[in-house]
């Protein structure tokens, strides 16, 4: 993909609070990042770290209140998403933006069959014959990989393995062609050679229909195997972000250089891991300056204090650190 | 490290759970053959890694070495002592010996008892451990060489993180100083910048302690950071042990192949890619698994013979490194 193409997806200081009655909790601490046409675009974190929150606000998902969008904008394909009329939203997801979630047993409907859910959606987007809908969904059975589609098609979610549920799920979020998949935690819940399959499968797809995606993930290898691009998230805020052979290769954030120092590789004999101190934030009571310095192994008393700037550190490379050049090159 | 006999040898170990029937007339009652026919020894000091998808069985084995699950055929002999014909007051001293750790920090702690109770627990089970005056600075002991601190004893669960969780189960493992330690999926629950810090502190209590593991995963990474020898389980029985290094870079099962070429990991030589093997279908039901080698319905290499008695898990051109396949790589089975 040309790195000059306008960005399917913009989105630009989105702050997202849950507000309840004891305490607000900000989920999402101004979080910036776009994705380009065709390309996969990656969102590590850790768990509380805002990247489902994130992918939820642009989906126009979050229940508000608690939630509330304390500031900030999304851009899908040069429009607002958060000023537009929401059913006017709900008419482009399917079509030009879909999403698939981690729990793929939590998002089928128990007490329907699978292909009555899957042409549900061609009803919904204006398909008036039930039977074409049906046989469209048996078509769409057979192309995410689910053998003996006809008679799987009768069965319901349960009867399904995890693994063929989160093909259901692909198989409902491509149905009509979108420019733009969000995969939030896709294969999490899955073993080693279905997640492989799994990915295989997206991989295919995306090339098939030219779709760019957002994969939502807390695992270093999945992004490396798959991704074009990185954002790599922290306390809510997108630390760093880049292609990702550069991110992972050369780090320039002191959280992604730490993420990497303590995770094992499979490749090689790893010496003693190198733990990051301490846990995740609590994000009631987010840390000041940067959230990351009570960890940070480079932090000076400007990082308590002084929300660091977004540092250019090489073309296409942003990390959010006061640190950031001396990281980079190895400080 | 090894060396010595071993201070475990589990020989034809068979757990098969009978479901269904019951009241259901006419129903046949499956058996789910959880585990069949598994093999291994456990040397002092070392890790044996087991690992495997999900449904493999692994969870399966440490329950019944703990016998927490009554085995349905087969032997543990812990320092020649059979745990599984152990009767009462020889299986307390025994599991005296062989402690656990489990996967979920927050159901494996009772949340109504502060962490000097969880921790001084063993001992209200094992009376002649500790004389009663010594439990509360034994307890902050622990804590200390677990990485938390003395005061921490007296809070509850609840006040902890799922790292701090770990450690406190950790504690609570050590109290008795246990020879085996069976650790299933002790990390896996944790947030990646947490992952490491467990790992390294077990790896700190192994060198100090002497302690011998069984480290349940099914993360290929952690698993072969932590361990000594690796077991391979596919469908409840193990097909393929030996050295890490045996295991991880010369892989002789197809099915420890695909697994190892599953794992997404961070290289970019780019010859992964080409490699991968992606399995096609699912791992059957335990219900009813394939006659013969149980892969064989996912292999690649499968033959006639794979259909028929199951492979041995036989000895190749290198010591201690076993494979149950009739098409290993690296060449067949030494005879």
């Amino acid at each position: 993909m040309p790195d000059n193409a306008a960005p399917l997806l913009e989105v630009a200081d989105l702050k997202i609070e849950f507000r309840s009655g004891r305490e607000t909790v900000y989920a999402v601490n101004g979080a910036g990042f776009s994705v380009r046409p065709g390309e996969t675009a990656a969102i590590l974190g850790e768990s509380g770290s805002g990247k489902s929150v994130t992918a939820s606000a642009i989906m126009r998902l979050l229940q508000c209140p608690p939630a509330f969008i304390a500031g900030g904008a999304i851009r899908f394909k040069g429009d607002d998403v958060l000023a537009m009329p929401l059913n006017q939203w709900r008419r482009r997801c399917g079509r030009e933006i879909a999403m698939v979630f981690q729990d793929a047993l939590a998002a089928l409907n128990p007490v329907f069959t699978v292909g009555w859910q899957i042409a549900e959606l061609f009803r919904a987007h204006g398909e008036r014959s039930g039977k074409k809908a049906e046989a469209r969904a048996v078509e769409l059975l057979a192309r995410v990989g689910i053998p003996d589609p006809v008679n799987r098609a009768r069965d319901y979610p349960h009867q399904f393995s995890g693994g063929m549920r989160q093909r259901v799920m692909i198989a409902m979020a491509i149905a009509l062609g979108p420019d733009l998949l969000i995969a939030d935690e896709p294969t999490t819940a899955l073993d080693v050679t279905v997640q492989a399959q799994i990915m295989d499968l997206l991989q295919d797809l995306q090339k098939e229909i030219g779709m760019a995606m957002i994969l939502i993930t807390h695992d270093l290898g999945v992004v490396a195997d798959v991704a074009d691009h990185v954002a790599v998230m922290y306390a809510g805020r997108v630390v760093e972000r880049g292609k990702v052979r550069d991110v992972l290769g050369k780090p320039a954030h002191p959280y992604t250089l730490a993420l990497l120092e303590s995770v094992p590789q499979l490749q090689q004999n790893s010496q003693s891991l190198r733990p990051i101190v301490g846990s995740p934030p609590d994000m009631a009571a987010p840390p000041s300056g940067c959230a990351f310095h009570p960890r940070c192994r480079f932090a000076t008393g400007e990082c308590k204090v002084k929300l660091p700037p977004k540092v250019a550190v090489a073309p296409g490379r942003v990390a959010e650190c006061h640190h950031a050049k001396s990281v980079f090159n190895g400080g | 490290m090894a060396g010595e006999g071993p201070i475990l040898e589990v020989r034809g170990l068979v757990k098969h759970f009978h479901v269904g029937g019951g009241f259901a007339f006419g129903r046949q009652a499956a058996v789910i053959r959880a585990v069949d026919d598994v093999s291994f020894d456990l040397r002092r000091g070392e890790t044996l890694g087991l690992v495997g998808e999900s449904g493999c069985g692994k969870s399966t084995v440490a329950r019944t070495l703990l016998r927490l699950e009554e085995p349905t055929a087969g032997k543990a002999l812990f320092h020649g002592r059979d745990v599984f014909a152990a009767g009462e007051r020889e299986l307390k001293d025994i599991r005296r010996r062989i402690q656990v750790i489990f996967q979920d920090p927050y159901a494996s702690l009772n949340p109504r008892l502060r962490v000097e109770q969880i921790v001084s627990e063993p001992w209200v089970i094992h009376r002649d451990v500790l004389p009663r005056a010594g439990w509360p600075d034994r307890v902050r002991e622990l804590l200390e060489s677990v990485g938390l601190r003395r005061e921490h004893a007296e809070r509850y669960p609840h006040e902890f993180s799922g790292g701090q969780r770990q450690r406190i189960g950790i504690a609570r493992a050590m109290a008795l100083n246990p020879e085996i330690l069976i650790c299933d999926e002790p990390v896996s629950a944790l947030d990646v910048s947490v992952q490491a810090q467990v790992v390294n502190l077990l790896e700190e209590i192994q060198q100090r302690f002497g302690i011998a593991y069984i480290f349940i995963a099914h993360d290929l990474s952690v698993v072969r950071h932590m361990s000594h020898r690796v077991a391979v389980m596919y469908l409840g029985r193990i097909v393929e042990l030996g050295g890490k290094e045996q295991v991880y870079a010369r892989p002789r099962h197809p099915y420890t192949k695909a697994l190892l070429s599953a794992q997404p990991s961070i290289d970019f030589t780019g010859e992964r890619q080409s490699q991968r093997i992606i399995l096609q279908g699912e791992v059957p039901s335990p219900a009813n698994p394939p006659s013969g080698c149980r892969f064989r319905s996912r292999c690649w290499k499968m033959q006639q013979v794979c259909a028929g008695e199951p492979p041995p898990l036989a000895e190749g051109s290198e010591s201690g490194h076993r494979a149950a396949c009739y098409f290993p790589e690296g060449g067949p089975a030494r005879a």
